[in-house]
């Protein structure tokens, strides 16, 4: 890894730089929720942000995605994507990324996502847990991978990490706005990191926790749980790596119509219906039971499918708790 | 390439088998992929209605036979939607999809095909290949329908039915509504067709079962039942092999309908089968 200092006075033009890349997307405060937006200025960024609503998977499998023009039988692909700019990614969502990654770019690699992928320009920043987060239980806590650029907050600057060879090129096209690693720095950061990782509320014990939930199929505190929950799907929606889509043909002209594809949630009862009416996650209980073993789901390449990012818990209206359920099932089990 | 992009495939047969299935052959516009289109028995298309939608359905044609060919019933939106297009008409299709029966495995063995409703359609595709390749030991098929009006492929059958065993090939069918023409049909073939479930018709028959496999197709509620019992009669969970179903949109692993399973083994029904065996049920919860 390449880790040069970006000292603060610096910081506005490195921004400005970012723009000649393309179009610059970045935590905003919106009301009392966070959302990455176009930003035209440093200044409308919200640095110290906690989570965004939507994660940052909503640039590269979109909420609403148009995939093919159809005419008559002419079917054409519409994949046009330009390179942009994310800036300000915690760890926890470059993690999700890279769940995403797996089910995306695996062959046969999905082309809409693909080209996303490769036009992004990912600058990842380092933050401070709140009640929520429970990455650091998880691994996520820290990106080694999977950005371009990283910054590490210090008193008088950041710490970059260089990532890619595209944050390679960018540092090296920019060198006057960057100044050797001292000391001073490397401390500064150890004791950020240090104080970070003393600060995490919430954890998620995940000693052996896949087999224990397998066990615990039947378990009485998924039904507690079920019933309680609204079915309303916020869950997945908000997760950075959930990624469930249904696909419609839509007529936009007389002789026209766009297939899209579009979010969907396994918390909706058609999610698992069939044709003549068999539905093979009939209940409440089978879709909520459903996303908790989808998420737990343990690969041993890659871990959880889940980065511990607590926006499920934030943005639950009936206040379930992720951790909390899975501990609960955990301690309902013997 | 775009993996979700289908082909343009023209209908250039459309055949009525029942008042709601439908089997529709089809030739691909372009003579190369026509000409490069192959595929395993138990893997599936997607069937691109452009403007409209697509949707899943087995190859229920041997590879061993071509053009491809597709039953399908009526039962929703698109599939009425087919069921109203005529020889000519253009629809997309992409795939194959899916891992499709371990056939090669299973040469020289004999297998044990048990269908029930429309699970014929991709049992069909075995039958065939099996027959047409003669690669088998011997070829079981154990067909459970509602009634005589509901036989898919019924000229086959019946064709079976009278010299299925010159081909190597023992045909049983069970039907469930009594109605004359099974009556008859009881009478012509009294060994070969009783009124009953599919089940019935296996109950009593001795098979090889270290060198046996079956592969099954049918309703959700039916395999727990045909399972039973083949493993009743010592047939090993590794040598029973059934084809699932499940809502799809992808067909690549994408999508995430097909998902089942918990927090220790996930398959996708769309790329991790359709096919699987017993073994993988036993350690996948929910897959049947
Ligand atoms: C691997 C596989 C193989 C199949 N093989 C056959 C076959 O050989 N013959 C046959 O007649 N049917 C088969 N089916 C079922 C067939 O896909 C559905 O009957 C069909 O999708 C119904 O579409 P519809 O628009 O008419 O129904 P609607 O009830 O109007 O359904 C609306 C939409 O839901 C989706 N949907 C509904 N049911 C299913 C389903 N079972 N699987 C996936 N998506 C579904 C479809 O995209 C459909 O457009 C198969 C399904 C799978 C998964
Ligand atoms: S399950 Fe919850 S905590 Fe885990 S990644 Fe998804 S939203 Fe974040
Ligand atoms: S957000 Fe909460 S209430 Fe809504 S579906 Fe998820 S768990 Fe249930
Ligand atoms: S059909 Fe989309 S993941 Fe299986």
């Amino acid at each position: 890894m390449r880790y040069v200092k970006l000292p603060s006075e610096n910081f506005p033009e490195f921004f400005e730089k970012l723009k000649e890349i393309g179009k610059v997307y970045a935590p905003v405060r919106h009301n009392s929720i966070y959302k990455f937006d176009i930003v035209q200025d440093l200044s409308e960024v919200a640095l110290d942000y906690t989570r965004t609503l939507l994660p940052p998977k909503k640039f590269f499998v979109k909420p609403r995605d148009p995939m093919f023009k159809i005419k008559g039988e002419e079917i054409v692909e519409l994949i046009e994507e330009k390179s942009f700019v994310l800036f300000g990614v915690h760890s926890c969502d470059i993690h999700a990324l890279k769940i995403l990654d797996r089910v995306y770019l695996s062959e046969p690699a999905d082309p809409y996502y693909k080209a996303r992928r490769e036009k992004a320009f990912i600058v990842g920043i380092s933050c401070m847990p709140d009640e929520y987060c429970f990455c650091k239980s998880l691994g996520t806590h820290f990106a080694m991978d999977g950005f371009d650029l990283f910054l590490h907050e210090l008193p008088d600057g950041w710490l970059v990490r260089v990532g890619s060879i595209k944050g390679h090129e960018v540092v090296w096209k920019n060198q006057e706005l960057f100044e050797e690693v001292t000391e001073e720095d490397i401390k500064n950061f150890k004791e950020f990191e240090e104080k970070r990782s003393k600060s995490f509320k919430r954890e998620l014990s995940k000693e052996g926790l896949a087999d224990i939930l397998d066990l615990a199929f039947g378990s009485r505190v998924w039904k507690k749980y079920a019933e309680k929950c609204l079915g309303c799907g916020n869950c997945t929606l908000v997760c950075p790596t959930c990624r469930c889509y249904e696909v419609c043909d839509n007529w936009i002209k007389a002789y026209e119509s766009l297939r899209i594809r579009r979010y969907d949630s396994c918390f909706m009862p058609t999610h698992g219906l069939v044709a003549g009416g068999h539905n093979f996650r009939q209940t409440r209980l089978d879709r909520f039971r459903h996303r908790y073993y989808c998420k737990s789901y343990f690969d041993p390449s890659s871990g959880f499918n889940c980065v511990g990012c607590g926006r499920c818990d934030e943005f639950c209206p009936a206040k379930i708790e992720h951790v909390k359920v899975l501990e609960e099932v955990r301690e309902g089990l013997i | 390439m775009n993996p979700y992009k289908s082909y343009d495939a023209r209908i250039i047969e459309v055949r009525e088998l029942t008042p709601r299935e439908k089997l529709f052959t089809l030739k691909f516009l372009d003579p190369k992929i026509e000409e490069s289109f192959t595929f395993i028995p138990g893997q599936f298309v997607i069937v691109d209605i452009r403007g409209y939608g697509e949707f899943p359905i087995s190859l229920c044609s041997s590879p061993t036979r071509k053009p491809i060919q597709l039953c399908i019933r009526r039962v929703g939106r698109l599939t009425r939607f087919i069921h109203k297009l005529s020889e000519g008409d253009v629809v997309g299709i992409r795939g194959p999809y899916g891992n499709g029966f371990p056939l090669e495995k299973m040469e020289g063995s004999t297998l044990i095909l048990v269908a029930g409703g429309l699970g014929m359609a991709p049992l069909r595709s075995v039958l065939w290949y099996a027959i047409d390749s003669g690669k088998f030991e011997k070829i079981y098929l154990y067909y459970g329908t509602k009634s005589y009006e509901d036989i898919l492929f019924r000229d086959e059958i019946i064709y079976l039915l009278k010299h299925g065993e010159k081909l190597n090939c023992h045909v049983k069918l069970a039907y469930e509504v009594e109605t004359p023409s099974c009556v008859y049909l009881e009478k012509g073939f009294s060994e070969k067709v009783c009124k009953g479930l599919v089940t019935d018709l296996f109950r009593g028959e001795h098979f090889d079962v270290e060198n046996s496999y079956a592969l099954i197709c049918g309703p959700p509620v039916m395999y727990k039942f045909v399972i039973k019992e083949l493993l009743d009669k010592g047939l090993s969970p590794g040598r029973i092999y059934m084809t699932l179903e499940r809502r799809m949109r992808c067909g690549i692993g994408k999508c995430g309908h097909c998902i089942v399973g918990t927090s220790v083994s996930i398959k996708y029904i769309c790329k991790d089968g359709p096919v699987f065996s017993y073994w993988d049920a036993l350690s996948t919860r929910g897959l049947i």
